[in-house]
């Protein structure tokens, strides 16, 4: 019989405590397989999202991130245009949000509005009717959010947004009638977060931003992924006044932002190691104790140390690889539910996710609690190693 | 009147401007460090880096009331009096949300009702709505430490019946020699209940200097790490009393079963030669 064989069956004599014990190995092996989703998750989902359309490269107002405050960079279009001129860029758009309202026949509700350049933008995905044209002063973009605030609408139907509030005298500055062209998924809006988007211009008078031409962020698509550094370096350097970012770097501060969770990760990642460790090693030793008569007589009839070390060592293998296997299932429901929890953050993105499976994290994980799970059993193992053959034997015969 | 700084740049240098043209302002006490500021140093102030044509004299460097929502973003943060703020921004006469003051014995939710009946580019809250909805954060965040903590409970109870089956069964011998010599099946079942009780109440003696300790070095390192006066982590009764009550519950129940189980074995089985 293998030492494996020989583990299993000795783990079979005991079915409450291996029971239990592969209960607690499954618990913590989940907890270490949700730890290491939730370490590597926040970086892999927030990368993902920012790099959905393939916009590289964030420039805003110096010392602020995309949408972080109110601030604008003046003259965007002027820059757009001196971007798009560059060789090694792809593409460039620019956008403005900001608070607009619109008229529904007994009162006033407050959206979110985005000013876009539709033929470079990378912050919606049309999922009914038509993009608007560049030159579209009179079209307007709907979140399904959006549509309901306002009673349902469709494409085709006419929305009043107004602008420029002046409550002193109970009027709007600018008001807007624009047709509904089609309705889009805004990529980095919140759950149920009522947004719309029309081109720059008409957003920028509705923002009461209509002189300066500004911005809240400008996208800018790279020809190719190996030219982004190098672009972020010049455009630094070409405009020291405003803040420009790869998503590389953006993706590292906001994992800063969110270091908590990450180092929380990895505080319990390490407890659930040490709890398989004691369990394992706890359960082993006590079970190499009782069975300390039958290692010596294993080993009077001839059968080796290396034999006998490999039957503890194998046992604790199969502990944590079963154990193991139950913690994964466990870990992936438990990873579902506390994503659930941590994605009613206000403000995050509805696409954001903190518990992201990665194929590398996983598998690291999976080595580590392996090595581990078998280096628990070294402790029980060398005690069945240098157990006395003859007084054993002569112990269990009195 | 003081409003906080919106999207205004800042630029540290030492000059003697005129008294006419500077502002006065008050930095935040971390922000002060971070540009290594000082009462009575001089900034140049504006809203974009080429355009910082104000000076403003720091007049006073304060400790904010701290702010879980803030310490994620560390932003730097300056306090002015309100017309220079607007002046600077280029929007007299604008405000981002007023303050108000109720006489006593108005309702807030009657008041921001009327005010909203007639309210046009503005939305008035009662103090309460606006607490429990900046506190969302947190009640998310409590959330998840409650499913974490449900998580670690699971854990730790299947680990605490796990030891105590085995640190019982391992008095397999010993029972074995006390039911030879005569002792009763009770007494044996309760020394080792009694065993399991003593066992549990110093494990959780223990695990509360190791849970104080773990608490006292949590605060130290977020304290330090988010530059705060936040507590993190509060080690109340209540939870003493439900880590003990629950790890003597577990305990002495897995106390219990094993004891059981040992003593309705055989001598001669406890004893191996069966």
């Amino acid at each position: 019989m293998t030492g494996l064989g020989w583990g299993i069956r000795s783990l079979g004599r005991h079915p409450l405590r291996t029971g239990l014990s592969l209960a607690g190995i499954a618990v913590a092996a989940a907890m270490l397989l949700d730890m290491v989703m939730l370490s590597g998750g926040i970086d892999k989902s927030f990368g993902d999202l920012l790099l959905q359309r393939g916009y590289q490269i964030r420039i805003t107002p110096k010392g602020t991130l995309p949408f972080d405050t109110e601030a604008s960079l003046p003259g965007a279009r002027r820059l757009v245009r001196t971007l798009r001129a560059d060789p090694e860029v792809a593409t460039a758009g620019a956008i403005l949000g900001s608070a607009v309202y619109a008229r529904t026949p007994d009162s006033l509700v407050t959206l979110f509005g985005y000013g876009v350049q539709p033929e470079s933008q990378g912050i919606y995905r049309v999922m009914a009717g038509a993009d608007l044209a560049p030159a579209d002063t009179t079209g307007l973009l709907l979140s399904a959010a959006a549509a309901a605030v306002l009673g349902g609408a469709r494409v085709g139907d006419t929305v009043m947004l107004a602008g420029r509030l002046d409550p002193q005298i109970a009027a709007a500055a600018e008001d807007r009638s624009l047709v509904v062209r089609g309705m889009v998924e805004w990529l980095y809006d919140y759950r149920g977060q009522p947004s719309v988007g029309a081109v720059l211009p008409v957003m920028q008078r509705l923002a009461r931003q209509a002189t300066g031409d500004p911005a809240s962020l400008v996208l800018v698509r790279a020809r190719a992924d190996s030219m982004v550094e190098p672009l972020v370096a010049r455009l630094r350097a070409d405009y020291p006044t405003l803040e420009v970012n790869s998503v590389v770097e953006l993706v590292a501060q906001a994992k800063r932002r969110l270091s908590y969770f990450t180092q929380l990760a990895h505080v319990l990642g390490a407890m659930s190691l040490v709890v398989t460790v004691l369990l394992i090693g706890t359960l082993l030793t006590i079970t190499v104790n009782e069975r300390l008569g039958e290692i010596a007589t294993l080993r009077a009839i001839g059968i080796g140390k290396a034999t006998v070390v490999s039957q503890v060592l194998a046992e604790g293998v199969a502990l944590t690889v079963i154990g193991s296997a139950l913690g994964v299932l466990l870990g992936l429901a438990t990873a579902r539910y506390l994503d659930a929890i941590l994605t009613s953050f206000p403000g995050l993105p509805a696409a954001f996710s903190f518990f992201v499976p990665r194929a590398d994290t996983l598998t690291q994980a999976a080595v580590v609690l392996l090595v581990t799970g078998s280096l628990a059993g070294l402790y029980p193992a060398w005690l069945a190693a240098r157990a006395p053959i003859a007084a054993t034997l002569r112990a269990e015969a009195t | 009147m003081r409003a906080l700084l919106c999207a205004v740049l800042l630029c540290a240098f030492v000059s003697r401007p005129g008294r006419a043209q500077v502002v006065d302002l008050a930095l935040e006490r971390g922000t002060a460090g971070r540009l290594g500021l000082s009462v009575g140093d001089t900034v140049r102030l504006g809203t974009a880096p080429d355009s910082m044509l104000r000076l403003g004299v720091v007049r006073a460097i304060y400790q904010p009331r701290p702010d879980p929502a803030e310490i994620a973003r560390r932003a730097l943060q300056a306090r002015f009096h309100l017309p220079d703020l607007a002046e600077l921004l280029g929007a007299p006469d604008r405000v981002d949300r007023f303050g108000l003051a109720l006489v006593a014995g108005v309702s807030p939710d009657s008041a921001a009702a009327e005010l909203n009946r007639s309210a046009f580019g503005f939305r008035a809250y009662p103090s309460a709505q606006i607490a429990s909805e900046s506190s969302q954060t947190f009640q998310v965040v409590s959330r998840f430490h409650r499913a974490i903590a449900m998580i670690t409970i699971v854990a730790s109870a299947v680990f605490l019946l796990c030891i105590m089956l085995l640190k019982v069964e391992e008095r397999r011998l010993d029972a074995a020699v006390m039911r030879f010599v005569g002792v009763r099946r009770r007494t044996i079942f309760y020394a080792l209940l009694l065993e399991a009780a003593v066992l549990a109440v110093a494990g959780s003696l223990l695990g509360i200097v190791i849970a104080l300790a773990a608490g006292a070095i949590t605060n130290a390192y977020y304290q330090r790490f988010f530059d705060t006066q936040l507590v993190f982590s509060v080690i109340t009764p209540r939870i003493v009393a439900l880590g003990v009550g629950l790890s003597l519950v577990l305990g002495l129940a897995a106390g219990a079963i094993a004891a059981a189980r040992l003593v309705r074995t055989r001598p001669m089985v406890l004893w191996g030669r069966a």
